[in-house]
């Protein structure tokens, strides 16, 4: 079990989460912000705008010309994939190099992350739902929980293995067995802390536990992101020391009305996509996991 | 020794005594590890999904993404090469599955279902399997040799 204290003291301890990202999250939900208000907050932030441009600039948005400007990259791009360029960059700069605790490194946590991402908002659209505008942030920074008790789980890996070898626990409750906290739980604290919108908070905290959402009524961005995690583990993306021992939650999925084929034909579209935006993380993939 | 990665929905074939061929990660995915010991020729499929009529389109793009597409490439690729079915021997590795009650992610069941309908349609013998369950495996083909490992949350098996 670990002491409430070290886990603050681990939130500590991370970077903190770009207070930009945090004012356009806002903004993306405001119906009365025009693209002005999106370049007002963005071009301030000379780091965030670079890392905007070369993502822009990239061979992947086949732009016709070379953009220089938060403004160029709103008006090609768009407000929401602009917002969600500069949320992939925000989470990039708090991953760090390893987490030893799930035995991965960066680029594993970091393609699931965008994979989840993308892959939440591909569910929604085969579906026809009105999609969230935060869906894909919410995808983006659901395992940032991981990013803390990384390392609380590194000293008790050995019991976490022989946890998952026994039998039908999944990884979610082998956290809970060994440090009396999960992923789920710290990331929602994290998410407090780093003053991330309320209802990304409650995508961290419900993503294995749909059920409990809105007290127990269901929300559709932590059904999306759940069924999105569910997907992006079965395509291998986020092969970590948990393997497959991951929960679906029956409710979520029905809420959703996903069957199989919605699911294979999302999966076949979202690869490419899902590789396409992986390569910006500062950790290429580098073929680990299993 | 040279690797050879067989990333997601692509398929690697290697005649270089040198060459490992690896994929990494495989879920609800599965990996077919064909090897010739007489010419010493081997590769390996990645396949995602199933069946291409899930998406026509892609399966255009990349074959190696379905299982219907991707598995008479990887033995046409080793005839092209020389080899013959006959000499071929066959192993598979993945589909894995979450804890999933009512099957809405059977996608490693179903990736294996099509692998022995195929199989058994081309007369096709499988000579070692490493399927289902809870595990994500990485596999891996020793050229030289034939041999062929699996490894899982840091424990190495041959098959």
């Amino acid at each position: 079990m670990i002491e409430r204290t070290e886990i603050l003291a681990g939130i500590k301890k991370l970077p903190a989460f770009s207070t930009t990202v945090v004012r356009l999250s806002e903004l993306v939900n405001d119906a009365e912000a025009g693209p002005g208000e999106f370049e007002a907050v963005v071009q301030p932030d000379m780091a965030l705008t670079a890392n905007l441009l070369r993502m822009a600039n990239s061979a992947y948005f086949g732009l016709s010309r070379r953009i220089g400007s938060a403004r160029e990259a709103i008006t090609l791009l768009g407000v929401r994939r602009v917002f969600e360029l500069g949320a992939m960059a925000a989470v990039d700069a708090v991953v760090p190099e390893t987490l030893p605790g799930y035995g991965i490194d960066a680029s594993v946590f970091w393609t699931h992350s965008v994979a989840v991402a993308v892959i939440a908002e591909r569910l929604s659209k085969e579906r026809k739902l009105a999609t969230p505008m935060l869906t894909f942030t919410a995808g983006l920074l659901h395992d940032v929980g991981k990013l803390v008790i990384s390392s609380f789980l590194a000293e008790r890996i050995e019991a976490l293995r022989t946890g998952l070898a026994s039998g039908d626990t999944s990884l979610i409750d082998c956290e809970q067995n060994l440090l009396g906290a999960d992923h789920a739980q710290i990331g929602a604290e994290l998410g407090l802390v780093w003053n991330l919108p309320q209802e990304v908070v409650q995508v961290i905290a419900c993503h294995h536990a749909p059920d409990v959402a809105n007290e127990g009524r269901g929300d559709v961005m932590v059904d999306l992101v759940h069924a999105a995690d569910c997907l992006s583990h079965s395509m291998g993306f986020g092969a970590d020391v948990g393997g497959m021992h991951r929960q679906v939650d029956d409710v979520a999925i029905a809420r959703l009305g996903l069957r199989h084929i919605d699911l294979e034909h999302v999966a076949s579209r979202a690869l490419p996509e899902i590789e396409g935006l992986s390569q910006f993380g500062r950790a290429q993939k580098k073929g680990t996991g299993a | 020794m040279s690797l050879i990665t067989v990333d997601i929905a692509d398929l690697k074939t290697s005649a270089d005594p040198d060459a490992v061929i690896v994929t990494y990660a495989l879920g609800s995915c599965i990996a077919v590890i064909v090897y010739d010991p007489v010419r010493k020729a081997g590769g390996m499929i990645h396949y995602m999904l199933p069946m291409s009529e899930t998406s026509p389109e892609k399966a255009k793009e990349r074959p190696a993404m379905f299982a219907d597409t991707g598995i008479p490439l990887l033995f046409h690729t080793m005839y092209e090469m020389g080899c013959k079915k006959t000499d071929l021997i066959v192993k598979a590795a993945g589909g894995g599955a979450l804890y999933d009650d009512h099957g809405h992610f059977a996608i490693g069941q179903r990736n294996y279902t099509i692998l022995r309908k195929m199989f058994w349609k081309a007369g096709v013998m499988i000579a070692a399997e490493d399927v289902g369950g809870a595990k994500s495996r990485t596999a891996r083909l020793f050229i030289a040799t034939g041999r062929c490992t699996i490894n899982s949350v840091g424990e190495e098996s041959e098959l």
